[in-house]
This record gives structure tokens, C-alpha cells and sequence, in this order.
């Protein structure tokens, strides 16, 4: 069986001489809760806009769901919902006419664009917002919006690149609610990156790590912290935290 | 065309709807332009070189080329918009075509010259300005027009992109504004006594949708000019368009 994601021997180097991937591969299945962790400038993002068709690989070859998204770049995107780590909104329309604007993009008739404007104001605790401008929300709001716009199109696979960062505790406990269920019951396969490990700890499942664009651990959540630290214990946060330590300088913690 | 398509052209034009300064400020720039070539020099109108249209005929035009070099000064504001929001990225990651991204905003932009377009030359007719072929004229003053806008749009939101600052669109018409002067605008070649500038007016593209307009308005011109004024703004069309496209492929998203 072809995996929901799967990516060969991806290289990727910047004008500037960065070699922000260096012969990445990973595999990950349908309906997984998959996160990527590493530490900032480790290779993640640049790993994201490659599989969302933002940016160019150098070599090496990816599917999203047994598609070459670079000959199907219109159908993968019908798949796909990305949110990444700045806002991609319109600071002049309301909210409401953002998501219908952007259902409508998608292919959803008028009522149908309205009807799922409706659903996601709701789910996403916007309705009080709905004919305010998307520049006139609360940091907080416009994360909201920004992520249910990455859903107006019900995707298969969503990217969520550091999604919550700008969030409250609230807004965050409603997010990832609204993120389980979907990865739970639809099933919608989730790819995410995050620099809050408990959030990744919490609901992911699966995980790879990438340090300077290598991947260093690919498994489970379990398996990764069972290798780290064996005999006892520990949480995601200091399990990836003494594994960094120990790759970013092996000879300082054998000591 | 497909629904995507559509709505970032309704887009594009809500958007100038909203925001109207650059097609409002051509548009003044060419009503002000109407209103002081012919009351300042409209008194020579009487001389035979300028036909039965008389001086507000032969200077109108000018008009329309000024209309179209005012509202490219706003080319790309929309796109330019998008871009410094980063919403751009967000229509990015839509399944419209990525092209029609850029290019719906210059429609956008060049649909609104269009409909100033058609106001000016409403306002032309009622005061007294001629159109030998009727509603044929119109026609050929509108394609003209839409050929010469949609250069001027394309050129403008290309630099735009290249240089990523809003303000550049205005480049074109700086570049474009000295090419009225060196063209035959206030007077018909046979009364330029100048040769040198007669010379440069024959090399000058504005020339050829100036006497194009004019054959088709009071006929003071031949049909060659307007003929030729087509063939250089279809070329010069496709080139702007192709000279956008290409520029918005270093958009960093």
C-alpha cells in the first residue's frame, strides 16, 4: 500500500549556499498524527513547502496520496489544508466573506460556501466575529480564521506548521480539539510541526526528528522515548531535549 | 473560463471599487488635460489640417492614452496587497491557476480603464467630439484603448514584483509621459515644422494609437495608422502580460 506521504531522498539547498535538506525520507500512512520536530533552522519548514507545492525540490521525489504534486499541482491542493506559521488573511474583508471567498475558490456552489462558513465560524468559536474585518480580530482570532481557513475544503491531509503559535491556552485547547476530532473521525492524516513538544506529545503518535536537515529518528512517540531513555520515564520535552544534546555534541554528554 | 478564474477577477475589481484612487485620478488627469488643451490652443481647431471634428476631436485622444498611463500608476495595488499580508500565500495554496493570480488583478485594473474609458467617451460625444464610423469608432477606440491598458498594467505590475514596492508601478508612466511630447499630440505632422521630432514621432508606438484614434474619430488620419497601432499593441500585450507572468515567478511566498 502506498502511503499518504511519502517522500525519497529529498534535497533541498538555498541560493545562499544553506542545505536546508539533505536526503530526507519518510513515510507517513493514511489517517496518522504525525509531527516533525527539530530544533529552529533544523529543515522543517523548507520540508513543508516542498510537499505543499510552495517551493522547489532540488532531487529526490514525493507522493501525497500517490500523487506527484508537481504534474498535479490543482488536485493536490484540493486534498491539502496548510497552516502555517504567519497569517495568510485579508486584513480588509470580514471574516465571513474570507471563508466563503475561499470555499468558493475551492469549488463549493454559493449556499454550499455559506452553509461551510457557517459550520467553521462555529467550530472555531468565530461567530461573534463573522462581520468584523479580519485586521480588526485579536491575535488570537486571527490564528482562528487563518486555520479555519486551511479547512473550508474538508482536506484529506492537513500541514500544520507551528499553528499555534500566537494562540491562548483557550484558543489552543479548541484548536487541537477540533484537530483530534477531524484526525479521529474523518480520518484526516495530520503533518505537524511545533515547537510546543507537549502539544506534540499529547496528540500525535507518530514522529520524526531532523537536525540540519537529517532525519535522526522516524517511529513512534513511544519507540522515541523508550530509545532515548530505556529504563525509565520521560516526557517527550526531555526526551528530545537530551537526544539534541547528545547528536548536537556527543563528546559533552558522555560526560 | 472556470469559477476560480471568475472570482479573482470580481475580486481584483471590488477591490479597485473600493479603493478607486489610481483609475479616479486617471481620469481626472484626462477630463483636466481635455478641458485645458482645448480652451488654451482649441481656437486653431479652425485651420483645414484638423478635419470637420474642429480642435476637440484631433486633441481627444490624448484623453484616452492618459486615462490608461493614470490607472497603471495603480497597477498591482491588489496584488501588492495580497503580498504584504501574505493572504497571497493563502491563494497560492488554492487550486486556481497560479497564473491567472497575477493576471486577474491586471484585469481587474484594466476592465476599470475600460469603463472610464467608455465615460470619457460619453462625455467626448456630448460635447461635440466626432465618430465618422458611429459605433464602429467606439469599438475601435475601446480595443485600442484595452491593448495600451493591458501594456501599461502588465509593465507596471511586473516591475512591481520585481522590486516588491508598490510605489515602482509608477515607473511606466514616468517612462511613458515624455513619449506623448515627441509624438504628433497638439498638432498634425504636416503643421510640425521640426524635423527632427517628425523623425522620432514616426519610431514613436504612441503616435500610431494617436492617429489611430483620429482615423477612427474624425478621420484626419489613415486607416494604416490604426491598423499598424493594433498589430504594436497586440505585440507589446503579450509581451507585458508574458513580462508580469515571468516576474511573478520570483515571488517569494
Amino acid at each position: 500500500m502506498i502511503a499518504e506521504i511519502q517522500i525519497q531522498e529529498l534535497f533541498k539547498k538555498y541560493p545562499k549556499g544553506t542545505e536546508a535538506l539533505k536526503g530526507v525520507s519518510l513515510e507517513i500512512q493514511k489517517g496518522q498524527f504525525f509531527t516533525l520536530l527539530g530544533p529552529n533552522g533544523a529543515g522543517k519548514s523548507t520540508l513543508v513547502q516542498i510537499l505543499t507545492t510552495l517551493i522547489n525540490k532540488d532531487s529526490g521525489s514525493f507522493s501525497i496520496a500517490g500523487l506527484n504534486p508537481e504534474a498535479n499541482q490543482s488536485r493536490i491542493q484540493k486534498m491539502i489544508g496548510v497552516a502555517s506559521q504567519d497569517n495568510e488573511i485579508d486584513p480588509t474583508e470580514k471574516v465571513e466573506n474570507l471563508l466563503v471567498f475561499q470555499c468558493r475558490l475551492f469549488g463549493l456552489t454559493k449556499p454550499e460556501a455559506s452553509k461551510r462558513a457557517n459550520e467553521l465560524t462555529q467550530l472555531f468559536e468565530l461567530d461573534k466575529e463573522r462581520s468584523k474585518k479580519a485586521g480588526a480580530l485579536s491575535g488570537g482570532n486571527k490564528r482562528r480564521l487563518h486555520c479555519a481557513l486551511a479547512l473550508v475544503h474538508r482536506p484529506r491531509i492537513l500541514f500544520l506548521d507551528e499553528p499555534t503559535v500566537g494562540m491562548d491556552p483557550v484558543a489552543r485547547a479548541n484548536f487541537w480539539e477540533v484537530i483530534t476530532q477531524l484526525n479521529t473521525q474523518e480520518p484526516v492524516t495530520v503533518f505537524l510541526t511545533t515547537q510546543y513538544l507537549d502539544e506534540a506529545d499529547k496528540h500525535a503518535t507518530e514522529m520524526a526528528l531532523i537536525i540540519a536537515g537529517e532525519i535522526k529518528y522516524s517511529g513512534t512517540i513511544i519507540g522515541f522515548k523508550k530509545m532515548v531513555n530505556p529504563n525509565g520515564v520521560m516526557s517527550l520535552d526531555d526526551s528530545y531535549l537530551q537526544f539534541v544534546k547528545t547528536v548536537s555534541n556527543p563528546e559533552t554528554s558522555k560526560n | 473560463m472556470n469559477t476560480a478564474n471568475i472570482l479573482l477577477i470580481e475580486r481584483g475589481l471590488v477591490k479597485l471599487i473600493k479603493n478607486p484612487s489610481a483609475p479616479i485620478m486617471g481620469f481626472g488627469m484626462s477630463l483636466f488635460f481635455l478641458l485645458v488643451y482645448n480652451a488654451g490652443i482649441g481656437g486653431i481647431g479652425s485651420m483645414e489640417a484638423f478635419g470637420a471634428g474642429g480642435y476637440l476631436s484631433f486633441v481627444f485622444p490624448i484623453t484616452i492614452i492618459s486615462l490608461a498611463m493614470g490607472s497603471s500608476a495603480g497597477a498591482g495595488q491588489t496584488l501588492n496587497a495580497d503580498m504584504q499580508s501574505g493572504y497571497f500565500k493563502r491563494l497560492y495554496l488554492s487550486p486556481a491557476p497560479r497564473w491567472i493570480l497575477v493576471v486577474a488583478p491586471m484585469l481587474a485594473d484594466t476592465i476599470s480603464s475600460m469603463a472610464f474609458t467608455i465615460l470619457l467617451i460619453a462625455i467626448g460625444a456630448t460635447f461635440g467630439v466626432s465618430f465618422q464610423f458611429g459605433l464602429l469608432s467606439v469599438l475601435g477606440i475601446l480595443l485600442l484603448s484595452f491593448l495600451w491598458s493591458l501594456t501599461l498594467c502588465g509593465f507596471s505590475a511586473g516591475i512591481m514584483l520585481r522590486t516588491g514596492q508598490y510605489q515602482s508601478a509608477a515607473i511606466v508612466t514616468n517612462a511613458v509621459f515624455p513619449l506623448l511630447f515627441l509624438s504628433t499630440t497638439f498638432l498634425p505632422r504636416e503643421l510640425i515644422t521640426a524635423k527632427w521630432l517628425l523623425a522620432i514621432s514616426w519610431g514613436n508606438p504612441v503616435t500610431y494609437i494617436l492617429e489611430g484614434n483620429r482615423f477612427l474619430l474624425a478621420g484626419t488620419s489613415s486607416a494604416s495608422f490604426f491598423y499598424i497601432g493594433l498589430l504594436i499593441f497586440s505585440i507589446t500585450s503579450v509581451v507585458s502580460v508574458t513580462f508580469a507572468l515571468r516576474s511573478a515567478k520570483k515571488i517569494k511566498v
